[in-house]
């Protein structure tokens, strides 16, 4: 299911648990020569760990006169394992395409053929995600004797989207692939251009003219599973774009200019200004001493008032609803939520601008020209005389022009940030002629992180009673806003006593309260105090206290060769300061040393003293970059295992 | 919040002249509908139903609802979405109308067409959802919206009212007018159904009532607590607020369940029928001078043998028509095919302990996971499985034969102290399976583990399991193969032992041997101690050290604790100490017991270059009632607290300078 209020997908393989069958294209047939070729195939060794394997896929697009695509796919998969039985083809579908032929056979492993009826196929609709309305359904095929061994042989032709002009070929799959190919057949003169993302490529042959195939042997699947933080899966697939519309144009860059401009001709229109939204906007600005706070209320209104809802339907998932509707209704998606803030900004005399993006960092890629994405967010342009240090997701355009990289959808990040999940990503300026991908920003650490302040009382019965105060800023700031959002008091008191309750078993929560400033830039505060029985554990005539009571800053981590990237998530500066005040008739005995850990993509600093009966802990923590190279594996390790290694220090007190 | 059962007999009257539907009005909010900003009697709550109706109509075959909602904080502008889930060849929405009213009164009427949306679609159902979404709703509006499902004439949907939902409810109506012909009103099969039932689940004070001039049945309940939202809960689907009607052949729950019990019975005894060709087959897995325990055995095993359909893949129609196998109408058939689902194999072992002389009964579970059983709701939804009940040397015992790999004697915890329907020498009756004693549920787990100086370590780790841990295993064996297994205990490995050590998984041992205890053996590394400059500090409790325990944190709670079986974890770590290290201090013995209930043992024995560290864990109890809760929290939190002992290894020159 998709939850993607921007939306351009690839076709993969679908595993789905079971479930009744139906359908209405299951013609009598035999299995196509193709099929009984494709099942012939060896499952080769290196699949042998695998659930299923994709031993032939082929789509093949005719493009039409008019631009209109046809998409046939052919398909065998075998099923290799138990839990490789839910591995079975699908046909996405939206309410402006159409399904011409879906057949599916299985020859089972006893060599038998079967064909799917009727009642072999279902419809699945896009209705779990509670805020959203899709017509967006997946037609899946069910033949018989799907088992070990079994090969499932499908083909399917549908008449795909008339504005669609490009395919995503998504070449890697989670299971093994032993032959894929993709065709596409275009009319005289159109041109092509391809371009791919990931390890790997292939050369198109013209198999006819104006007719070109790419094909791919023995793609080994991608598997995260055992793989402690890693980017998306989606980031690192290889994947294969063509573009036969306007996009078809030489270079990259060029490519690129022409998705934006065609992004900008769909959405053209669409923020137009009504009366009530330029009356809103006046209101809202009058008064306002420069550009950021004449910016931040408006964003501010629109993080406020806009209820989150998606709505897809046809274009609709990829164009926006009218300015002036989303206004009066008060809701729409990530494409209205931009449309409504460049209708607004538009009346405030600020020029902004759609800018496609993925919220999974990485899957846009400059490399590889294509709509693929999930979200829509807006590009600001800054006035050339506007300084203000509280812009800081700026990105800087080729004609030299500012942006301000800003999330409308994302209710809780001020004007001039932007989410963790959206920095070091790209996005394409969708400006007319002026378009062009872009890398988004990295924040510096200090832009968002915590500081928690603790002073404790320990007894010499273990007991420790004291309080914490935890100051969020920035993107930290905006996830506890969240959080404060989506939960009512019960929830957040539960979530709170369970969090504490992984640092220290048996902690109890005697009360909590949060500060939530209006101000989206505002830092967002928590107090509360807590009470955890023999917190300090006896040992004889010792008494063993850790010194960082709460908090983790560990990101997991293995000793395993690493060959994909590290995803450190965000960057922030996290600061700990904790005061223990130690029972009568104990003194310190032995405390652990210092850490001083310096990287060029994080630094950690931690030290324990002792002053009088007062245990001091502090800690500092920054992390510069989102993503490592798999190459710093080595130096991510350090990190972390230094990191673990401090929080489990122990101080050692002993009985005078 | 105290709930009252009842099971009532309808009063069904003549016909009378019916009017036209009237739908629920929107009412004009009140001031203080307007202006609250929280409710009292639902502190916290993120939205609240100001009021709910429903109006089910079998005269005129419609249902409508109309409901009025308070929101109160972000959170609850998620009710501004309604999605209504319908059966598209069956029903139809109509008259949808909606509006948003602000505090101030100012009312933003819905005027976007709702969407008729596909769910699941096949060739023989359609099952979609009609979803609209408010406009203009901020916190403080009040959502009111209204819609009618229609069926056909020739239908009559006796309906289930929800009384207790997510939500506070401050008041609600609902009605339902039975079909006026219900003498005429029959189930799929054509028998009479001329009587109408209902069970109700309220508080105390409501009640159903029934106006016998317009032969509607009513119910008006005031401030309706939400459901609670708790971990280890019961399955709610009987214990929630909520009245059922019935049209019914019977004319209370004793007459149905009488002869509804009768007819499973006969159906129960006819698939187990016994057959020239089971006879034959018994004759050949049994000796006549085998004991009865023997004999019970020996066809356990042979039926445990069979391909389970519910564990690996039914056939579908295409595949036995092909195979010219027809589905299996009885015992004989399943051992024919050498196959059959879980509860063909049950019946099947039924027989074949009936042909071996053994006084043998069905019975079907209600499965704990799932439901919990009330005989005031009358259906045989309630009950999943079908159990046997076997008496061998005088004493009867249930088998659970359907749950594959599950041991002679032993049921899946599902059908463990969970209500049955069974047969019995006075025919049939309900009774409950017994529970699963903690010493039929132990995990033992050892660790051998060799420390270095800086605190690393290697060793290895075997947790042998029995029981419904065991069983849990080896059906994940069954859905997937041995690799797959593998990763999935190396996950588990990653859950218990403590951070910054691994496991690497080996493999194990007994994985198909139902009979014998599952082991699984793994090797372990990594950096498990903190070092000082003079001292090593390594965690008491080896397993489980970052683990959360349950209940520890929470307060309080309105809802029984359901731990679904009551166990027993025997740990034995085994540290050798690096060269040149002594211990300084080790856990010290501890013994937490909560009589009769749970129980904590620690101990520890140090030798010059090792120590072994003991704990054993008893929970006794799989279900506990809410009152119980302060001692059950009490008890974990005494047990958390003597987790967090550890072990002090001091370097030798300290210690001998200290000495």
């Amino acid at each position: 299911m998709k939850a993607s209020c921007w939306w351009i997908a690839l076709s993969a393989v679908v595993l789905l648990p079971e479930m009744s069958f139906a359908g209405i294209f299951g013609k009598k047939a035999p299995v196509p020569q193709w099929g009984l070729d494709a099942y012939k195939t060896k499952t080769p060794d290196y699949a042998h760990d695998a659930n299923a394997v994709i031993l032939y896929d082929e789509y093949v697009e005719t493009i039409d006169a008019q631009g209109r695509t046809v998409e046939r796919e052919r398909e065998a998969i075998r099923i290799l394992k138990p839990q490789g039985r839910g591995n079975t083809c699908a046909v996405g579908h939206d309410e402006d395409e159409k399904i011409n032929y879906f057949r599916a056979w299985t020859i089972g492993a006893d060599e038998k053929q079967y064909q799917a009826q009727d009642t072999d196929f279902v419809d699945v609709g896009d209705t779990d995600i509670p805020i959203m309305l899709s017509t967006y359904k997946v037609k899946v095929a069910h033949p018989p004797a799907i088992d070990v061994g079994a090969v499932v042989i499908c083909e399917s032709e549908e008449v795909m989207q008339p504005y669609i002009q490009e395919k995503d070929w998504q070449v890697q799959q989670g299971i093994p692939v032993v032959f894929e190919a993709l065709e596409i057949d275009l009319p005289p003169g159109k041109a092509h251009f391809e371009a791919w993302h990931g390890a790997g490529s292939a050369k198109a042959v013209e198999v006819s003219p104006n007719h070109w195939r790419w094909e791919m042997r023995d793609v080994h699947p991608l598997d995260l599973r055992d793989i402690p933080s890693h980017p998306e899966w989606s980031a690192l697939a290889m994947r294969m774009s063509v573009q036969w519309g306007d996009a078809a144009v030489d270079g990259k860059d060029n490519e690129w200019k022409a998705i934006g401009a065609w992004v900008t001709k769909l959405e053209s229109g669409r923020p137009e200004p009504t009366p009530e939204i330029a009356t809103r906007v006046q209101t809202l600005i009058a008064g306002a001493p420069d550009f950021y706070t004449k910016l931040s209320r408006i964003t501010g209104s629109i993080q406020n008032e806009i209820r989150y809802f998606i709505v897809l339907r046809g274009i609709g998932g990829l164009q926006a609803h009218y300015a002036g509707d989303i206004y009066r209704n008060r809701y729409g998606d990530c494409k209205d939520k931009t449309t409504l803030l460049i209708s607004m900004l538009q009346v405030a005399g600020i020029r902004a601008y759609y800018m496609p993006v993925d919220s999974r960092r990485g899957v846009v890629d400059p490399d590889d020209p294509s709509l693929l994405g999930n979200h829509m967010i807006t590009a600001i342009e800054i006035p050339a005389d506007v300084q203000d240090t509280r812009l800081q997701a700026v990105v800087k355009a080729r004609d030299g022009k500012r942006y301000l990289i800003f999330d409308p959808t994302n209710e809780r990040t001020p004007a001039g940030d932007l989410p963790a999940y959206e920095q070091g990503g790209y996005g394409l300026l969708a400006a007319g002629d002026a378009s062009q991908v872009m890398q988004l920003p990295i924040l510096t650490p200090d832009a968002s992180g915590a500081e928690r302040v603790g002073e404790f009382k320990l007894t010499a019965d273990g007991l420790l009673t004291g309080s914490v105060e935890t100051t969020r800023m920035g993107d930290e700031g905006g996830d506890v806003r969240q959080t404060l959002k989506q939960e009512d008091q019960k929830e957040l008191h539960d979530g709170l006593e369970r969090s504490l309750g992984q640092d220290i078993p048996g902690v109890s929560l005697i009360g909590f309260k949060y500060d939530e400033p209006k101000d989206l830039d505002k830092p967002v505060k928590l107090h509360y105090e807590l009470s955890a029985q023999q917190y300090a554990r006896q040992a004889g005539p010792l008494l063993l206290v850790r010194p960082r009571v709460v908090g983790s800053d560990v990101l997991p981590s293995d000793n395993k060769t690493r060959t994909v990237p590290i995803d450190l998530e965000a960057t922030g500066h996290w600061h700990d300061s904790y005061d223990i005040a130690l029972p009568e008739g104990y003194a310190v005995d032995e405390m652990p040393d210092p850490v001083n850990l310096e990287m060029d993509f994080a630094s950690y600093h931690s030290s324990v003293t002792s002053k009088g009966k007062t245990l001091h802990y502090e800690r500092d923590y920054k992390v510069k970059e989102v993503e490592l190279p798999s190459g710093r594996a080595q130096d991510f390790r350090k990190l972390e295992s230094t990191i673990l290694t401090d929080e489990k220090s122990t101080v050692v007190l002993k009985r005078q | 919040m105290k709930i009252r059962l009842g099971l009532a007999v309808a009063v069904v009257f003549a016909a009378f002249a019916h009017s036209l539907p009237v739908l629920a009005q929107f009412q004009a909010p009140t001031q203080e509908e307007l202006q609250m900003t929280s409710e009292p009697k639902a502190p916290g709550a993120s939205a609240i139903y100001l009021y709910r109706e429903e109006v089910d109509d079998d005269t005129l075959h419609f249902e409508s609802y109309y409901a009025r909602i308070k929101v109160l904080t972000e959170k609850g502008k998620e009710l501004a979405t309604v999605n209504i889930p319908y059966s598209r060849r069956n029903y139809t929405i109509t008259d949808i109308k909606a509006r948003t009213i602000h505090p101030d009164g100012t009312i933003y009427p819905l005027d976007v067409k709702p969407s008729d949306l596909v769910e699941e679609k096949s060739k023989d159902f359609q099952v979609n959802k009609m979803v609209f979404t408010l406009p203009n709703v901020g916190v403080g509006s009040i959502l009111e919206y209204r819609w009618q499902l229609r069926y056909d004439d020739q239908w009559d949907v006796p309906p289930d009212w929800d009384v207790q939902g997510p939500y506070f409810v401050r008041k609600s109506h609902y009605s339902f007018k039975p079909s006026r012909d219900i003498e005429s009103v029959t189930d799929g099969n054509g028998n009479a159904l001329g009587k109408l039932l209902y069970s109700s689940m309220l508080p105390p004070n409501e009640q159903v009532n029934l106006d016998k001039l317009s032969r509607k049945y009513t119910l008006e309940v005031a401030d309706m607590p939400a459901i609670p939202n708790e971990d280890y809960m019961p399955p709610m689907n009987t214990l929630k607020a909520q009245v059922i009607f019935y049209y019914s052949a019977y004319f209370n729950k004793d007459e149905y369940w009488q002869h509804t019990g009768s007819k499973w019975s006969k159906e129960m005894n006819a698939f187990a029928d016994e057959s020239k060709g089971l006879k034959q087959a018994v004759s050949q897995l049994i000796a006549p001078t085998d004991s009865e325990e023997v004999k019970a055995r020996k066809l356990y095993d042979a039926v445990m043998a069979l391909d389970n359909t519910d564990f690996t893949r039914e056939k579908s129609k295409a595949e036995m028509k092909s195979e010219h196998i027809k589905p299996a109408k009885d015992a004989d058939d399943v051992w024919t095919h050498k196959s059959g689902s879980s509860d063909e194999i049950a019946l099947l072992y039924l027989a074949m302990l009936r042909i071996a002389g053994i006084k043998s009964y069905a019975a079907v579970v209600s499965n704990r996971n799932r439901v919990v059983f009330n005989s005031y709701f009358m259906s045989m939804g309630q009950f999943d499985d079908v159990l046997v009940l076997a008496t061998i040397d005088g004493k009867e015992i249930a088998l659970d034969p359907g749950a594959k790999f599950s041991p002679f004697g032993e049921l899946d915890w599902r059908h463990a102290m969970t209500a049955a329907m069974r047969q019995s020498d006075k025919g049939v009756e309900f009774s409950n399976t017994a529970g699963i004693p903690y010493k039929q549920a132990v995990t033992s787990r050892i660790a051998d583990i060799t420390i270095a100086k800086d605190g690393s370590v290697a060793g290895t780790v075997r947790i042998s399991m029995a029981g419904p841990a065991a069983l849990q295993w080896r059906h994940r064996a069954i859905r997937n193969d041995e690799d797959e297994v593998k990763k999935q205990f190396n996950e588990y490995l990653k859950g218990i032992l403590p951070d910054g050590v691994q496991g690497d998984f080996d493999h194990f041992l007994a994985l198909e041997d139902y009979h014998s205890q599952l082991m699984g053996i793994a090797k372990i590394s990594g950096s498990l101690g903190t070092t000082t400059g003079k001292r090593v500090f390594l965690p008491g409790e080896f397993f489980d050290s970052h683990a959360k325990l349950p209940f520890v944190a929470e307060e309080k709670r309105e809802m029984p604790v359901d731990m679904q079986y009551s166990e027993a974890v025997v740990d034995d770590v085994t540290y050798h100490l690096p060269d040149g290290f002594t211990v300084e201090s080790a856990p010290p013995d501890a013994k937490i017991p909560w009589a009769s209930y749970a129980a904590l043992g620690t101990k520890s024995k140090v030798d010059k270059s090792t120590v072994v560290l003991t704990r054993t864990f008893i929970r006794g109890f799989s279900m506990l009632a809410a009152k119980d809760y302060p001692a059950l929290r009490d008890f974990y939190q005494k047990v958390a607290a003597a987790d967090q002992q550890q072990l002090v290894l001091e370097q030798a020159a300290v210690a001998s300078a200290k000495n």
